[in-house]
């Protein structure tokens, strides 16, 4: 274990990019992470909006046209290791915007499932997942940080 | 504003977004200032544009109110309950009136959740973490509450055509349950109202920030608390047959600023908790859901609903096979960011997002329509239509 990752085990920094989803998810992860009932900060998780210091990369919503660049450019500037976790049934499958269309069959205006756009390490299914599940998912992305193959 | 006085030179271009810290969702704003102050302000909501409005076409309508419920995360229940309205307004679908009750109780639950999330932002964005840490863990209450009756704490998906989920129905133990949260969330929901107020940092900001006048706030429709802390009475619950039973105030404000804006929805938490009492002590008894419809051509039919920003408006009608055509939703905060806009001119910069933000905007629910630009046809958006024209033209 290497001097970096001993000082990332206390101090993990999440980032939350909010890519188009209805909403839902993001604010239970916010609830999750910052919310004094579940209040992630206690363990050393802090949300931060810089993906130059942020190590865990959360992704919630469908990937709408629009952010699919912003995206793309906020997971190339988060540094090596870093693990991404797709919350909400959005960001998994592509939930009711892209499985459950009528006449025009395919929905050409959003990029679903985020792993099409870039890589995914951990999936919380669920619209809306619990921040109980968002609390476990954050948890499975650590062997990813501390430099698991 | 721009176009209409070329002389005067603008310094400088503040943008923020699309993704930010001050603002949790995604929307691009650009700031014209000149020393400070802002001149001219612009704002770009179509970040979350996800072709809404298509994907209703040829659905049927069961199926159809599942999208509905999802087009926002904070007033799920207000989409799914409309949805269901345009249908039983059309059809003439008869509702027990138990679920009427049950539904405006969800309603309410979701009101104070949805006060409390724009508390939570507002101060998170005056920088005053304390007073939003406060206000998310009081809103845990009603997230459990909603978990308790619904089975999901964002989506509980209470309404269905011809009345609730049965699954949704209150029993005693619950009857109970709500009463005593309710109780024990009044007396600190108090305190922390009173610790606002008190607070002479938090005043300071707010007070007399971002005056959006009554003729302003009627001319781009300026809907829900924000208009109604304009002095402008305009409250569709006081006309919906839903709300009928219940005995509740109007609150009306006429400070035209931030600090109203925030106390006006602080006190509606308070009449909201008066609701939810007499649903709880008043529900009749009956079934919950009339299963004796059958879906069949209905020409387009429109629903307005109160919801926690303003006036929601969903339309659709059904084809001769019972599937759902040309569905349209138009959301308060089109209307509302529109007059916000205007709001945050003359002010100093940092004042800016916290005004902007005290409409309580919800981006996911206005962001459907998009500028078609084939060539030579342009279409506009709704959003700026109102923002060139006003609401009424």
């Amino acid at each position: 274990m290497t001097l970096k990752s001993t000082s990332r085990k206390k101090a993990i920094h999440v980032m939350l990019c909010y890519t188009g989803g209805c909403n839902g998810c993001d604010i239970e992860v916010v609830n999750a992470l910052l919310s004094p009932r579940y209040d992630l900060e206690q363990y050393g998780v802090m949300l931060t909006w810089n993906p130059r210091e942020a190590d865990v990369l959360i992704v919630s919503g469908v990937v709408s046209w629009q952010m699919l660049e912003p995206l793309k450019k906020i997971y190339s500037l988060i540094p090596e290791p870093k693990a991404v976790v797709a919350v909400g049934a959005c960001a998994c499958n592509g939930n009711v915007y892209k499985n459950l269309v009528g006449d025009i069959k395919v929905n050409e205006d959003v990029y679903a499932p985020v792993e099409s756009v870039i890589p995914v390490d951990v999936k919380v299914p669920g619209c809306a997942p619990r921040p109980e599940e968002i609390i476990q998912g954050a948890v499975k992305g650590l062997p990813k940080l501390m430099g698991a193959p | 504003m721009t176009e209409a006085n070329n002389e005067k030179m603008i310094e400088k271009e503040l943008s923020f977004g699309p993704v930010h810290p001050a603002l949790i969702e995604p929307y691009r704003i650009r700031l014209f200032v000149n020393d400070e102050i802002v001149e001219d302000c612009e704002i770009n909501i179509n970040m979350a544009y996800r072709g809404m409005e298509k994907l209703f076409d040829g659905l049927p309508v069961e199926k159809a109110l599942l999208i509905a419920e999802r087009v926002c995360g904070i007033c799920s229940h207000v989409h799914a309950w409309n949805a269901v309205r345009v249908i039983e307004c059309g059809l003439g679908i008869e509702v027990p009136p138990r679920a009427d009750y049950i539904r405006v109780l969800v309603q309410e639950f979701q009101r104070i959740t949805s006060h409390l999330i724009f508390f939570g932002h507002a101060f998170e964005v005056v920088g005053h973490e304390t007073l939003a840490m406060r206000a998310l863990l009081l809103r845990e209450q009603f997230m459990d509450l909603m978990q308790y009756v619904g089975g999901n704490r964002v989506m509980p998906s209470v309404p269905i055509i011809g009345g609730i989920r049965p699954r949704a129905d209150l029993t005693d133990s619950l009857k109970k349950t709500i009463l005593e949260r309710c109780d024990a969330f009044e007396a600190k929901y108090a305190q922390y109202v009173q610790r606002i107020l008190d607070d002479p940092l938090v005043i300071s900001r707010v007070n007399g920030i971002g005056l959006l006048t009554k003729e302003d706030a009627i001319k781009y429709h300026a809907t829900g608390p924000t208009g109604r802390a304009s002095g402008w009475r305009y409250d569709l619950r006081t006309e919906m047959k839903e709300y009928k039973p219940f005995d509740f105030n109007v609150i009306v404000l006429d400070g035209c600023d931030t600090k109203d804006r925030v106390v006006d929805r602080a006190l509606e938490v308070l009449e909201s908790l008066k609701i939810i009492h007499q649903v709880v002590k008043n529900l009749p008894d009956g079934p919950v859901v009339n299963r004796n419809w059958v879906a069949k051509e209905m020409p387009f039919t429109t629903a307005y609903l109160e919801t926690y920003r303003g006036e929601v408006m969903h339309t659709y009608g059904l084809d001769h096979q019972g599937l759902v055509r040309n569905y349209q939703i138009r959301t308060p905060t089109i209307t509302n960011l529109a007059a916000m806009e205007h709001a945050c001119v003359g002010d100093h910069v940092t004042e800016a997002i916290l005004t902007i933000a005290s409409c309580d905007p919800c981006l996911t629910c206005c962001t459907r329509t998009e500028v078609v630009d084939s060539g030579k046809r342009r279409t506009m958006t709704d959003y700026e239509i109102v923002r060139k024209y006003g609401w009424r033209k």
